[in-house]
């Protein structure tokens, strides 16, 4: 509802928002603000200095500073709330690892991505259901899935065919990560990085990551993640300018480095794959 | 497991808490102007006066104050009117606490013995003298056990504010908890935190109406 109602008066007022173009004005004050959800290790407040890091700020500040801004003020939020705080003119850039999704793209302009990525699954130690894929979860008679809202595992879910009453919805992966251990569902679904962190944080070893695991087929493809940045959509300079650089800086080795401390690797390259093709790739809702 | 007391978790529960402490007080103090506006401008004399009162209570108590959030702060931007997330957040938080506390005020007003208003003609005092010398200070005492009651529904209410980009305790809390995964400790301490707030505002509460009830018999409430 509150959707509908955001989409109509954007559409009424013609998406009027701040009226100087980002990339002048960030570049006359040398001050950008960033809109990221807390979720290690893509975009999270390191909570002993305060700071701002992951795989996306890291990037963005790298960047940035070649389009001669140093300044970068972190604004954190909830996931939902990314894409219309930027539409609102919050904060100019989301640098959450955000996956380019075509309804997204709707909504902002993405960058070329920064990542690829597959999913997980956390669930008990021991796999007692032995849930490999989403399709495991599908095929079983009562096994539920836990997914964080406004994230990509629910799209994934309904589009293998799990049915919505075997999908619960938490707000964010600690919560579903809890969810798993006290037995409210069978496994939480995330990216694999995501997984990876929380499983290695959690205390309780009582949890593992299901292994191996296939990423879900939808359309006849094996599917990914690709991570990018969010931007508005009039801001198309400030993209061109992102673009021209991630070409040359991305599978670089000051690249490489800069991301390793978060556990990205060659393996999560993302490739020739660009934003324009992940939006026009067919909605699967 | 050895257990050790969790002192490093309270400076980044901290920060929280003083982004709550600032929502609750800056809410709580344009509830209580706003309840007092509303409330005692549901029993004007002026039909307009009444209309634009009953409107107000009627939007923000009909409304969640979640949505209310939104709309004030992503969706006045294309609107050209940016205000920033802490005004935003007390602004919203005061609107609703006030139209409940509206209520409040316009039922103690009433609720002070028709005797009262009836000795204050007949001793001359004209309406406006009868409404704040007379009426208000006797309405006041019993106003202030259920405004106790809005005031901490208003610093429970804050937590729904991190929409607006604001880092308050709750929200630092799951931030600290996805950081960490040491739910029991944090929440622990936040429920604490919480708890301690809201004691300190019944335990002001408290010692306002002892107060103000001083030299009163209450004979005009009951």
């Amino acid at each position: 509802m509150i959707s509908i109602c955001f989409t109509f008066f954007l559409a009424a007022c013609g998406g009027g928002g701040p009226q100087q173009r980002t990339l002048e004005r960030i570049r006359e004050t040398g001050v950008v603000r960033i809109g990221y959800a807390n979720e290690a290790p893509y975009a999270y407040r390191d909570t002993a200095t305060g700071e701002l890091t992951g795989e996306a700020p890291e990037i963005a500040k790298h960047i940035l500073e070649e389009l001669g801004v140093t300044g970068v003020e972190g604004v954190l939020t909830e996931f939902g709330s990314l894409i219309p705080g930027l539409q609102a003119g919050r904060f100019d850039i989301i640098a959450a690892g955000m996956y380019i999704l075509p309804e997204r793209c709707a909504q902002i302009a993405f960058s070329n991505p920064t990542y690829a990525i597959g999913e997980a699954f956390a669930v008990l130690k021991g796999n007692p259901k032995g849930l490999h894929s989403y399709e495991d979860i599908r095929d079983h008679e009562d096994a539920t899935l836990g997914v964080v809202a406004g994230a990509v595992e629910r799209r994934y879910a309904r589009a293998v065919g799990i049915p919505d009453d075997r999908v619960v919805v938490f707000p964010d992966a600690p919560a579903a990560l809890s969810g798993v251990r006290a037995g409210r569902v069978d496994a939480y679904g995330g990216t694999a990085l995501t997984v990876q962190d929380l499983i290695s944080k959690d205390g309780s070893g009582r949890l593992e990551r299901a292994e191996p695991f296939t990423d879900p087929v939808i359309d006849g493809e094996s599917v990914k993640g690709y991570g990018a940045f969010g931007f508005r959509r009039q801001d198309r300079d400030l993209v061109e300018a992102f673009n021209q650089r991630l070409a040359t800086f991305i599978g670089s080795e000051a690249h490489r480095e800069l991301v390793e401390p978060f556990g990205f690797t060659e393996q999560e390259l993302p490739g020739d794959v660009t934003a324009a093709e992940l939006c026009a790739a067919s909605s699967t809702d | 497991m050895a257990f050790s007391p969790p002192f490093d978790l309270l400076p980044s529960l901290s920060r929280g808490l003083l982004v709550t402490l600032q929502l609750t007080a800056g809410g709580i103090l344009l509830a209580t102007a706003l309840a007092f506006l509303a409330g005692l401008g549901k029993l004007s004399h002026h039909r307009p006066v009444r209309l634009l009162s009953a409107t107000y209570v009627e939007i923000f108590r009909g409304t969640s104050a979640l949505v209310q959030l939104f709309w004030f702060y992503f969706v006045l931007p294309h609107f050209g009117v940016h205000v920033e997330a802490m005004p935003v957040g007390i602004l919203v938080l005061g609107l609703n606490a006030g139209a409940y506390g509206a209520e409040v005020v316009r039922g103690a007003v009433n609720a002070v013995a028709k005797g009262q208003r009836e000795a204050a003609v007949s001793l001359g005092f004209n309406p406006r003298q009868t409404l704040w010398r007379i009426l208000v200070p006797q309405a006041v005492v019993s106003m202030l056990p259920p405004l106790s009651n809005i005031y901490i529904e208003l610093l429970k209410n804050s937590a729904l504010v991190s929409l607006v980009t604001l880092n308050e305790l709750t929200f630092t809390a799951m931030t600290l908890r996805a950081d960490t995964l040491r739910t029991g400790a944090i929440f622990s301490i936040v429920l604490l935190m919480y708890f301690g707030c809201s004691q300190v505002i019944s335990f002001g509460m408290r010692v306002l109406e002892a107060r103000l009830s001083r030299g009163r018999d209450l004979g005009g409430v009951r």
